[in-house]
């Protein structure tokens, strides 16, 4: 057995989309445990990059690989299994509305299970999965909802209930992508937070992609800066200076402050004009 | 400001493509009423008129027909009409429409699942591979072959294959509605919203969980709908295909026009309208109530 467990490493990762590259020539490597944020503009490929890292997306050129096993090297199997221990945290609420908190939250682990077993954990989970769902809810505050129809959770709480659902599925690397995008700014912080936590305490190698620069800059100790899907810079947050986020946003060095960006500055630029 | 606006409804995109297939509309009702043979009658209207009457004449029960109206003996006469050969030809109607629903949304659904590209790609998002066509291709081919066959012809070739009973209806029924749901239940698995599949595919989850996880609890509804709004054709079919020979109530109608008793066949075919009806309220109530719980 290796010691390494939960390490990501892109090896000059290029995604083409018809020609259009969405990724190019990305290298990095997270280390067991580590934790860094993924920030750029929207479209900047911050999401393609989280996609290569559950092989969602093959990449065009170059190589991901887990634990030093590449995606294209493992059998149908094992990729199944890989997956299986890589929680994911999906941009739009990935959930399914009309089941059950406890199902959803269930439904994260059916990697790891067949078909049949899968199917008893949905239908008729054992005391032993219910107490297990119970503490994972738990742990993400919202525990008395367990038996609650997903769609009648607030947006916040739904958020929660997919990250219990990414924790149950008890993983080595989580990754997420814009998981604060559907919750106001408090709550924003309270679960960047809170995965932060999770991830510190059980010592998960986390990946997250944020729009917002200020959570990014106060939660995470390395900054990963993506623009036009080429990698600008990745280091330690206190190392990366002003004018380097300056240019990663578009702005000429002494513009406002846009705060949490979420549209091209230029765009915003023509609309004051 | 006004000419402004004249300007830009003058320069707003137009299509002729309406008043293009308005006008080939026109041209095809004016050729098909002077070519279709609409026109050229050997009845002319005096003689129309007295058909209709005598038609009209011969509705009016035949025991009765020398008395004066009287709700009570036509409703004796109903009775013994159903008593005779109501009651079980709409039993068998029923039995025959519901055994047909039951065993072709089964099979319907069941070739839904590899007939549903998302399904056949295995939850990935480019839904052009290979795979995906070996799978979903012949599953599609199936369906459509269902269901191009109408449910008149197939009971046709299984009643000299079967021979005369029952199971022949419901075995046209059954497959041309599998025909019939399983490309509208591939439709629905389709379209659903793919995010909640694609981040379980993410997971590890094999289709067959992702089917069961994601896909039924978010389609069932709407597969339900399907299935009653089936049904509801079931009992109008399974009438009108008793004048194959089974004892139905399509086969009364059929028996009584043979015999050019005209009382009796209006009769079964007002039956087998209240039975329609009753089998649309019955199907639209289970529907609201659907609609109201999912």
């Amino acid at each position: 057995m290796n010691a390494a467990r939960g390490s990501l490493c892109l090896k000059n990762v290029t995604v083409a989309y018809q020609g259009i590259e969405a990724l190019a020539e990305v290298s990095l490597t997270l280390k067991p445990g580590e934790a860094a944020a993924l920030i750029g503009l929207s479209g900047s490929g911050k999401t393609t990059l989280l996609n290569t890292c559950n092989a969602l997306i093959q990449p065009t050129n170059g190589a991901v690989s887990i634990d030093g096993k590449k995606f294209s090297e493992m059998s149908s199997q094992e990729l199944r299994y890989a997956r299986s221990r890589i929680g994911f945290i999906h941009q739009s609420l990935s959930l399914v509305p009309n089941l059950r908190v406890i199902q959803n939250v269930v439904s994260g682990r059916l990697g790891q299970r067949s078909f049949l077993g899968g199917a008893r954990d949905l239908l008729f989970p054992s005391t032993n999965v219910v107490e297990k769902v119970y503490e994972v809810l738990d742990s993400v505050g919202i525990a008395e909802k367990i038996y609650e129809r997903t769609d009648r959770l607030s947006g916040g709480q739904q958020q929660r209930v997919a990250i219990a659902r990414a924790l149950f599925q008890d993983p080595l690397i989580l990754l997420a992508d814009e998981p604060i995008s559907s919750v106001d700014p408090v709550r924003a912080k309270a679960t960047i937070s809170l995965i932060r936590e999770i991830c510190k305490k059980k010592g998960l190698t986390l990946c997250v992609s944020l729009h917002n620069l200020d959570l990014a800059k106060t939660f995470f100790p390395r900054l990963i800066g993506l623009q036009d899907g080429r990698l600008i810079f990745d280091k330690a947050t206190e190392t990366v200076g002003a004018n380097e986020i300056n240019k990663l946003f578009n702005l000429p060095d002494g513009c406002i402050d846009f705060g949490p960006l979420t549209s091209k500055p230029s765009m915003l630029g023509k609309s004051l004009e | 400001m006004k000419d402004h606006l004249i300007q830009l409804y003058r320069a707003r995109p137009k299509t002729n493509f309406v008043r293009l297939s308005l006008l080939v509309m026109a041209l095809l009702i004016s050729y098909t009423w002077i070519g279709g043979g609409f026109l050229s009658s050997n009845n002319s209207i005096i003689q129309r008129t007295e058909n209709l009457e005598r038609f009209v004449g011969e509705l009016k029960p035949y025991e009765l027909r020398g008395e004066s109206f009287n709700i009570y003996s036509y409703l004796s006469w109903a009775k013994t009409m159903m008593a005779e050969k109501g009651w079980q030809a709409a039993e068998t109607t029923l039995a025959i429409s519901v055994a047909a629903i039951v065993l072709g949304g089964i099979l319907g659904n069941l070739l839904a699942i590899p007939a549903s590209r998302n399904f056949a790609s295995n939850f990935n998002r480019d839904h052009l591979n290979l795979s995906a066509l070996l799978l979903a291709g012949p599953a599609r081919l199936l369906l459509i072959f269902l269901r191009t066959i109408p449910e008149y012809v197939w009971a046709f070739l299984l009643l000299s294959l079967i021979g005369p009973n029952a199971w022949p209806l419901v075995l046209a029924l059954a497959l041309h509605n599998a025909g019939i749901i399983g490309k509208l239940s591939a439709e629905v698995i389709e379209n659903l919203p793919d995010q909640p599949q694609v981040s379980l595919h993410s997971t590890g989850a094999s289709r067959l969980q992702i089917m069961l996880t994601a896909v039924l609890p978010a389609a069932l509804a709407r597969l339900l709908l399907f299935f009653f709004y089936r049904w509801e054709t079931c009992v109008r079919e399974a009438t009108i295909l008793g004048m194959l020979g089974i004892v139905s109530l399509g086969f009364w109608i059929q028996d009584a026009r043979a015999r050019n008793f005209y009382d009796e066949m209006i009769f079964f075919i007002l039956l087998g309208a209240l039975i329609v009806v009753i089998g649309d309220v019955i199907s639209t109530l289970v529907r609201t109530h659907i609609r109201r719980i999912f």
